[in-house]
């Protein structure tokens, strides 16, 4: 199983006056002498929201609240227990946003010799302008578009209301044309405004925006992990992907044609970001 | 932070049972997941690494991503040329102590140090000193191959039953066999009560730490090969417990009425009781209700996780895979011992006898007219071969001339014919007289009913008539 060497966490309840442990099993110690553990086949679902993490099994349902949770480690370390746990255990599991994949989604595997690490905090607005960066992407030839339409929108309007002479052609034209792409930009400020927030509020969700994550990128695979929990031996396979996009900051992965994992390039040696990209465009289709 | 080693006995159901925590432990003797075995070609094989000291021992590839119930390939690691000075000593220290009659607890204080973090469950049990299909086990695992009766689950026992391991892997590679020590474990022997010690690592299979020219030196005797065994106790398992259902109360009418209402209702289904969470956690001989189990114990199992991998896992990763100078060792087993191990029961015999825990002659004549149910109850399996395979195997174990007899019953029969080669080899190792004379007519009546086992009788009766002018 990967991220089998975790320690198990220990929480304690104050306001239920139970302690769980998350670990190989769920065990629960309430007032009881002997704790209630269920093994992670016996466990139904498990949710997580902004203010706690349910475990629900066939007759019970245990919330555990954040606010709970001694550290920020001990809070990502039974995240991944549990998200790992679902692979094997099969259980439901329902999240908020994430920036970085699902710890069900790695195996365990040797990344080999030829491999690449490095660790770095996700700047907000690197990750932001990338954002913006995939967003004209796919926005370009839509914003050209609609910025021509608007010139002869505007030019119509023009020549409906006042009607077009030869006199004042040679105003209407470069009139409908500054406007046409003043709107456009205004739609444009509007997209990256858009986007920017996108990614403020999946990093809002995820704790993991304001962690130091390790990078690992190689021939098997990859990882994207919170350094607390990363110990260089789970990997997602590159299988796993669909197709990659290069900005000058970061390689993006893409997964059933959402952005899935943001690698920024500085969290690596200058000098290996030639290997890296070579590594990734030899395993995935680049776009 | 030292090691603590601490002890308890518990009694389940009049059976004692002696249970060590270890929190600390310098985790140089163990087993830990290696990831998934891509440079093979393979991606849902699992690797488990066995290791001892610095130096991987044993590659255990586990297919179908770690299935509990496949069979796992074994293979000595290449460049293992023996366990570390220091560890060997502790081990020959604690075999010295428990010889001298001290406690399991006590003799294997050092070695349990040595282990990884949990609890485990501490026992003398006798052990075949083969790999469980009758090669002697100190060269039986040099080159890859799959294992019988190394899957977790053993598809014969079942999940919910115990059973204990009785097969060895080597801690030591062949080439660590010495003929002048075999001359001193000769004598040593016979006067030991406890021949080796041994750590569990999965299904009918341990990993012997001491006690290799002892193995050698018990089956050339024909002693039993008792060992000290460790077995880590970390699975949990759920019972399901059935509550028979309540007879009807009795209703206040006419006695032929009573008859009537009887043989209109239906006989109510007895009630299958969940239990919630887990029962108890277990190892493959005992399961641990949670209610029995110390508290300390209890939350030490909580707080490791079942499997990890020890400070010095990258050094063993990088051991694996360099090349063994050879595949093979110069060093030679005397035959008469191999010979005697191709005698000794194999894991289908000793899965039969852990999945079986008695069969009546009612059940057996019940077996042979073709049923699987007797008195209502399913006397091995509903699968009726397996059943038939079950049986054979659990009577070669327990009772030989049974045996033979079921045995021949079932060759007589021409509707059990797909049986009829598996019985035919099983029944070939035993030498009799009542076997001979069956296998005798087979070959000269070659009835095309028997075509298939026509080979096995042929060769038996070349064999039983050699060991015959031999004597």
């Amino acid at each position: 199983m990967a991220f089998c060497d975790l320690k198990p966490v220990r929480i304690y309840s104050e306001s239920a006056g139970i302690t769980y442990y998350v670990g190989d099993v769920f065990a629960v110690y309430s007032n009881t002498p002997t704790p209630l553990i269920y093994s992670w086949d016996q466990v139904t679902a498990v949710t997580e929201d902004k203010r706690a993490v349910t475990v629900r099994t066939k007759n019970f349902d245990y919330m555990i609240l954040k606010k709970e949770i001694a550290s920020t480690e001990d809070y990502f370390r039974a995240l991944a227990i549990i998200e790992s746990a679902q692979r094997s255990g099969g259980f439901e599991y329902d999240h908020q946003r994430r920036i970085l994949p699902l710890k069900s989604e790695y195996i365990e595997t040797d990344p080999g010799k030829d491999c690449y690490s490095g660790s770095c905090i996700i700047d907000e607005g690197e990750a932001a302008s990338t954002f913006v960066m995939l967003m004209n992407f796919r926005l370009m030839k839509v914003l050209w578009l609609l910025a021509v339409i608007l010139m002869l929108a505007i030019f119509l309007g023009l020549h409906l209301i006042f009607g077009v002479t030869r006199s004042n052609v040679l105003y209407f034209i470069p009139i409908s044309m500054i406007s046409g792409a003043i709107l456009t930009l205004l739609v444009y400020i509007i997209c990256h405004a858009a986007a920017r927030r996108k990614y403020t509020s999946v990093a809002g969700c995820d704790p993991a925006s304001d962690e130091e994550i390790t990078f690992l990128i190689s021939p098997l695979g990859f990882a994207a992990c919170e350094s607390c929990t990363y110990d260089g031996q789970e990997l997602i396979p590159w299988s796993s992907l669909d197709y990659f996009v290069e900005s000058d900051r970061m390689f993006v992965f893409y997964k059933d044609g959402s952005s899935s994992v943001f690698i920024p390039k500085r969290a690596f040696d200058k000098k290996c970001i030639g290997g890296i990209a070579d590594i990734i465009s030899l395993r995935l289709e680049q776009r | 932070m030292g090691v603590e080693i601490k002890s308890e006995h518990i009694d389940i159901a009049g059976k004692g049972i002696t249970l060590a925590s270890v929190r600390g432990g310098s985790a140089v003797i163990g087993v830990c997941s290696a990831g998934y075995g891509a440079k093979r070609g393979d991606t849902s094989a699992l690797t488990r690494l066995l290791y001892i000291g610095n130096n991987p021992v044993a590659e255990i590839l586990c297919p179908n991503h770690g299935s509990r119930n496949s069979d796992k390939m074994i293979s000595l690691c290449t460049g293992y040329y023996g366990m570390d000075e220091d560890i060997h000593s502790t081990l020959s220290e604690c075999l010295n102590t428990l010889n001298h009659g001290s406690s399991l607890e006590a003799g294997l204080h050092d070695v349990l140090a040595l282990l990884q973090d949990g609890v485990y469950t501490l026992y003398l049990s006798d052990y075949y000193p083969t790999d469980g299909s009758g090669t002697f086990f100190w060269g039986a695992y040099n080159l890859a191959h799959e294992i019988h009766g190394t899957a977790e689950h053993s598809r014969t026992i079942g999940k919910d039953r115990t059973y204990r391991p009785c097969f060895l892997i080597p801690g030591s590679p062949l080439d660590t066999y010495d003929s002048k020590t075999i001359q001193m474990t000769d004598v040593a022997v016979q006067s030991r009560a406890v021949q080796g010690i041994v750590l569990h690592v999965t299904g009918l299979h341990s990993v012997l730490l001491k006690g290799h020219h002892g193995a050698v030196s018990c089956t050339a005797a024909k002693l039993p090969f008792r060992c000290a065994v460790i077995e880590k106790i970390n699975e949990p398992y759920t019972d399901i417990f059935t509550i028979p259902a309540p007879a009807p109360a009795p209703e206040e009418n006419t006695q032929e009425e009573n008859t009537e209402t009887a043989e209109q209702k239906p006989t109510p289904a007895p009630e299958i009781q969940e239990q919630e969470g887990i029962t108890g956690f277990r190892s493959a001989s005992v399961k641990i209700p949670l209610e029995l189990m110390p508290r300390d114990m209890t939350k030490l199992i909580l707080e490791t996780r079942f499997e990890y991998k020890p400070a010095h896992y990258r050094t063993l990763t990088r051991k694996v895979p360099q090349v063994r100078k050879k595949s093979y060792s110069n060093k030679l087993v005397p035959r008469p011992v191999l010979d005697l191990c191709e005698e000794m029961p194999d894991s289908e015999i000793m899965e039969s006898v852990f999945a079986v825990d008695k069969l009546t002659q009612p059940q057996l004549d019940a077996l042979l007219a073709g049923e699987t149910e007797c008195d209502g109850e399913i006397i091995i399996s509903p699968n009726f071969y397996a059943s038939i395979v079950t049986a054979c195997n659990y009577l070669q174990y327990t009772n030989p001339k049974k045996f033979i007899e079921f045995s021949l019953n079932i060759l007589d029969n021409p509707d059990l014919n797909a049986t009829h080669e598996y019985i035919a080899n099983r029944i070939s190792r035993v030498l009799s007289k009542d076997v001979y004379s069956f296998f005798r007519a087979v070959a000269e009546n070659e009835d095309p009913g028997y075509e298939k086992i026509i080979p096995i009788a042929k060769k038996y009766i070349a064999y039983y008539d050699k060991q015959k002018n031999d004597k």
